[in-house]
């Protein structure tokens, strides 16, 4: 099963190509089925996840490129097991979103559906070349995609995009490159390389710049403050899903890595980085928030919203410890599913006006109710409120860092403060006050197609908010496992 | 010993040309082409490539001297004869797209191509530093008649005269170090050299002569500083011109130097080591900032193909099996991304009328396979992982580690960044951008063939690279342990 998560977005990908171009709802259709096979294998695998089970639970191995050491293999813990259940999500949500009306559909869903497949491998895999090539082939389809389907000074905005996140990774590449040497294995196997460092542990000037190295590399990915640069400007650019995808899911591959490679190869070097790691994730809480309170854009309010939350789970990797790491992928998920329904709701709204200035709204709560609400609800997630899974991951991070960085915490949990500063502004300004009349014809979602992903997305949020033991009962023996 | 059997794939790539040369002159109309008859050629030299190919594959692993000890048959030149042919393969539909649709005279472009793959294929064995550089004079003599090809157009003839001209030179630097070296030592017999090479390492006729036919051999590979004249003539030169100068002339020159300088010059490791990361760090860095402000997609693949030949150079750098293997792997990848390029260019040449790089918009919409060709060839030459040109980056990358290359790989891989963005550049061109004119491109069956059989190479190459990359091992291995007898 878990061996087919990358290959059928692939497939259906192929499919796409393959069949005539005046066809569109056959397009949607095979684009929006393949998504919601792979939600149903997700599921599936969540319900045959052991969590007691130590170790990496559905693994396969087979020899890939016997000569360097390279295997296809992959496996499951409670951490990657979330994130597959983030993606899941908001995938099928996303292709859901992608079959809005849109001009060269065929292509669109192709790129999406590489994209897709792309990110399922980079959460299944344990080999670290393999990992690195589905990192990298998640950015191609965003070129092409961000160029020709988004808005607003689209071509800068994707090529920025692209070139800071190669430039991560190519960074990541270069550590990867040296860790391989080495270690002297002779082999790419992420379990090899961890029991061998465990046995042989290298010198630690090396370490603490492998460390340094993978932590500034993912951290482009996962805009860690000042490589954030990127992120506001590209999904401002972007299209609705590809803004969805890329907020909720891509940035969380940054976190992520950092973990597979960082934390669980190179503690010594990331406690050796701990302090400046801590001092620049509160620099970006800080400076993110207060960006997004100046910002007139709701997209670009929201993109720095997201470098914001970053935040708080690099800070949980510079503080490394079972509580920490835990809220750590306990808010990938929450802010993952909370972001894509804010960039659905603000893509729903441009797609019929064209406008998402902060002030060019109001009153939206009456003439939309259903998006408004989803919209509110989304910013509560977002500012912490108790319901939503995104409270108890922030304050898993902040108890788990206050014995450690007591200042750094409380500027953090002002940077809560911040937020909800320029998201009650925004449902204000948006929902409520006076109803502008330039959108007398703006119409709610009427279809069950139209509801369905702010319904998932929401209910995902609100299912884990009350009941966020369902998603720690599998994170915390992994991250347990990760730190011993 | 005369030994002609191991001659093999040289006496049926003879017989083609003969043949071809023959027909050429019995039915061959340069005022009035024949279509038949030029169809008939065009198949005639793809059959004659495929038996050429198989000829060359029953000796893929054997080793012999001919001729007296001047030709010799192993791995390496095994591994190259394969190359050119596949390359002459490619070659014949992108003549055929580009020169067909202008009514040029194919047939002798035809004969010049198979001409100078023999000239190629004696390189590949030539075992005496004589025989070589006739060879290479034979294969630069075909490049100046390629390049001035279009007589009628004046860049062309420009970039023919400009490559002659350039060409000359590096072929002075050539001979005048051949003859340093023959004057110290009095033969041209490569083993010979080879001993006297390792009897007097600091010898200064032989050092001289050495950096000298180094030199010679930079202009042929585009390295700098002998690089300058690599976007002149790619901008003038006819498109099928480019693409075997940048696929087979380049991959010729590499052959040379794996040649000479691994099993006949003696260079310590720290010597090889600084002259040539020098030599590919100036490259990489001159092919990739000189590429970003191109406006013609000819010049932009001329930078770039001076790029790749830094890449390519790490590997020499590097060294031992493992950096050979990286630069026979990345050859492999660069020649199947570029002949796919070229291919694509070739196809749309009359639709377009144009090489500069806006006449190219909106191509994904005219024709979405030649968009989705020319989009994966990029991605390849960027380096994208699921290409092959990713796996060619990282096997020189992962040698150069090894070795201890640290800032050459961080070079190479801040290289890719830059490379990158012209790279997206031409991509958001042909996706995004409008195109001036709607009519569809038509794309015959021949040509889509050809495209997938190329861009199925990228992805095999980089998804499976296994069994190729245990082939370029085995050669780059044998290079290193059987000394030339």
């Amino acid at each position: 099963m878990i061996l087919l998560l990358p290959w059928i977005p692939f497939l259906a990908a192929f499919l796409i190509m393959l069949a005539p171009r005046e066809k569109e709802f056959l397009h949607k259709q095979i684009a929006v089925t393949s998504c919601a096979v792979n939600f149903a294998i997700v599921l599936w695998l969540i319900f045959h996840f052991h969590p007691e089970v130590p170790g990496y639970q559905f693994a396969h191995r087979y020899p890939w490129i016997p000569f360097l050491g390279i295997h296809y293999q992959v496996g499951l813990d409670g951490i990657n097991m979330t994130l597959c259940l983030l993606h899941a999500l908001v995938s099928f949500t996303g292709a859901i979103v992608s079959c809005w009306p849109k001009d060269r559909m065929k292509e669109y869903l192709c790129f999406y559906l590489i994209l897709t497949g792309a990110i399922y491998g980079v959460f299944t895999a344990l080999d670290v070349f393999q990992l690195y090539l589905f990192y990298e082939l998640t950015l191609i389809p965003l070129y092409p995609m961000i160029v020709i389907w988004g808005s607003k000074n689209k071509a800068y905005g994707a090529m920025k995009l692209t070139l800071f996140i190669t430039g991560g990774a190519m960074l990541a590449l270069f550590g990867i490159l040296i860790l391989y040497r080495n270690l002297g294995l002779q082999s790419f196997d992420l379990l090899e390389m961890r029991k061998n460092i465990e046995i042989l542990p290298m010198n630690p000037g090396t370490v603490h710049g492998l460390a340094g190295i993978f932590l500034v590399g993912f951290g482009v990915i996962a805009s860690l403050w000042p490589l954030h640069s990127w992120s506001p400007i590209g999904y401002a650019a972007a299209p609705t899903s590809v803004s969805m995808l890329h907020a909720g899911v891509l940035k969380k591959m940054g976190p992520y890595l950092m973990l597979r490679l960082a934390v669980a190869l190179l503690p010594d070097g990331v406690h050796y980085w701990a302090n400046t790691l801590a001092v620049l994730s509160c620099v970006g809480i800080l400076y993110a928030g207060y960006a997004a309170v100046k910002q007139q854009d709701l997209k670009f309010m929201i993109g720095f919203s997201s470098v914001s939350h970053m935040g708080y789970i690099l800070l949980a990797i510079a503080v490394m410890n079972q509580a920490t790491l835990s809220g750590a992928v306990l808010l990938m998920f929450s802010h993952g599913v909370m972001a894509a329904t804010t960039f659905a709701c603000i893509g729903f709204i441009y797609e019929q006006t064209h406008a998402r200035g902060v002030n060019d709204f109001g009153g939206l709560a009456k003439k939309i109710p259903f998006i408004s609400t989803c919209l509110i609800m989304a910013s509560f997630a977002s500012l912490g409120l108790p319901g939503f899974s995104n409270f108890v991951a922030e304050l898993l991070i902040f108890f788990g860092s206050w014995s450690q960085y007591p200042i750094i915490v409380s500027l953090a949990i002002f940077g809560v403060f911040i937020t909800s500063l320029y998201l009650l502004r925004m449902v204000k300004s948006v929902c409520y006050g006076a109803e502008n009349p330039r959108w007398s014809l703006l119409h709610d979602a009427r279809t069950i197609a139209d509801k369905l992903p702010f319904v998932i997305l929401l209910g995902a949020l609100m299912l884990f908010g009350f009941w966020p033991q369902g998603l720690l009962r599998m994170i915390q023996p992994a991250v347990g496992a990760l730190l011993s | 010993m005369m030994n002609l059997r191991y001659l093999l794939p040289e006496w049926v790539a003879l017989g083609v040309f003969i043949l071809l040369l023959i027909a050429e002159i019995l039915k061959g109309d340069v005022k009035h082409p024949d279509a038949q008859n030029i169809r008939s050629f065009c198949i005639t030299s793809l059959l004659g490539s495929i038996l050429v190919c198989i000829s060359t594959l029953l000796f893929l692993k054997k080793t012999g001297t001919a001729f007296g000890d001047s030709f010799i048959v192993d791995p390496l030149s095994a591994f190259f004869k394969l190359f050119f042919i596949l390359t002459l393969f490619m070659m014949i539909p992108i003549s055929y797209a580009f020169f067909n649709k202008r009514r040029e005279r194919l047939e002798t472009f035809l004969l010049i191509l198979w001409c100078t793959l023999l000239g190629m294929f004696f390189l590949a064995s030539a075992n005496d530093l004589f025989v070589l550089f006739l060879c290479i004079e034979i294969i630069t003599l075909s490049f100046y008649i390629m390049a001035a090809y279009l007589k009628h157009e004046l860049p062309s003839i420009e970039s023919g005269l400009k490559y002659l001209i350039i060409g000359s030179l590096a072929s002075a630097f050539l001979v005048f170090g051949i003859a340093l070296i023959y004057a110290a030592v009095g033969s041209t017999n490569l083993p010979v050299l080879h001993q006297a090479f390792v009897a007097h390492p600091g010898d200064r006729m032989l050092v001289l002569g050495m950096l000298f036919i180094i030199a010679g051999l930079g202009f042929k590979i585009g390295a700098v500083p002998f690089h300058l004249w690599v976007p002149d003539v790619y901008e003038g030169a006819p498109i099928p011109t480019v693409a075997f100068l940048s696929v087979g002339s380049k991959a010729a020159g590499i052959f040379v130097l794996l040649r000479l300088l691994f099993q006949v010059f003696v260079l310590t490791d720290s010597q090889r080591a600084l002259l040539f990361s020098t030599l590919s760090a100036l490259t990489m860095i001159c092919g990739n900032f000189g590429a970003l402000k191109q406006t013609s997609l000819k010049r932009l693949l001329g930078y770039s193909s001076i790029a790749h030949a830094g890449y390519l150079l790490i590997g020499f750098a590097v060294g031992y099996s493992g950096g050979i293997t990286g630069v026979l792997y990345y050859l492999l990848a660069y020649a199947a991304a570029n002949l796919t390029i070229f291919l694509v260019m070739a196809i749309v040449d009359r639709h377009l009328q144009s090489d500069r790089i806006e006449a190219y918009a909106g191509l994904a919409q005219r024709s979405p396979i030649l968009g989705a060709c020319f989009f994966i060839a990029l991605l390849s030459l960027a380096g994208v992982p699921g290409t092959a040109g990713f796996f060619g980056k990282f096997l020189i990358l992962l040698a150069a580690v090894h070795g201890g290359f640290l800032w050459l790989t961080l070079l190479g891989l801040v290289g890719v960044v830059v490379s990158l963005y012209y790279y997206l550049s031409v991509v958001r061109v042909i996706y995004a951008e409008e195109p001036a004119y709607d009519e569809a491109i038509p794309v015959p069956l021949s040509y889509r063939l050809t495209l997938i059989l190329l861009v199925g190479g990228i992805f095999v190459l980089g998804l499976f690279p296994a069994p190729f990359l245990l082939g370029c091992y085995h050669t780059a291995f044998m290079l290193f342990q059987t000394p030339l007898s």
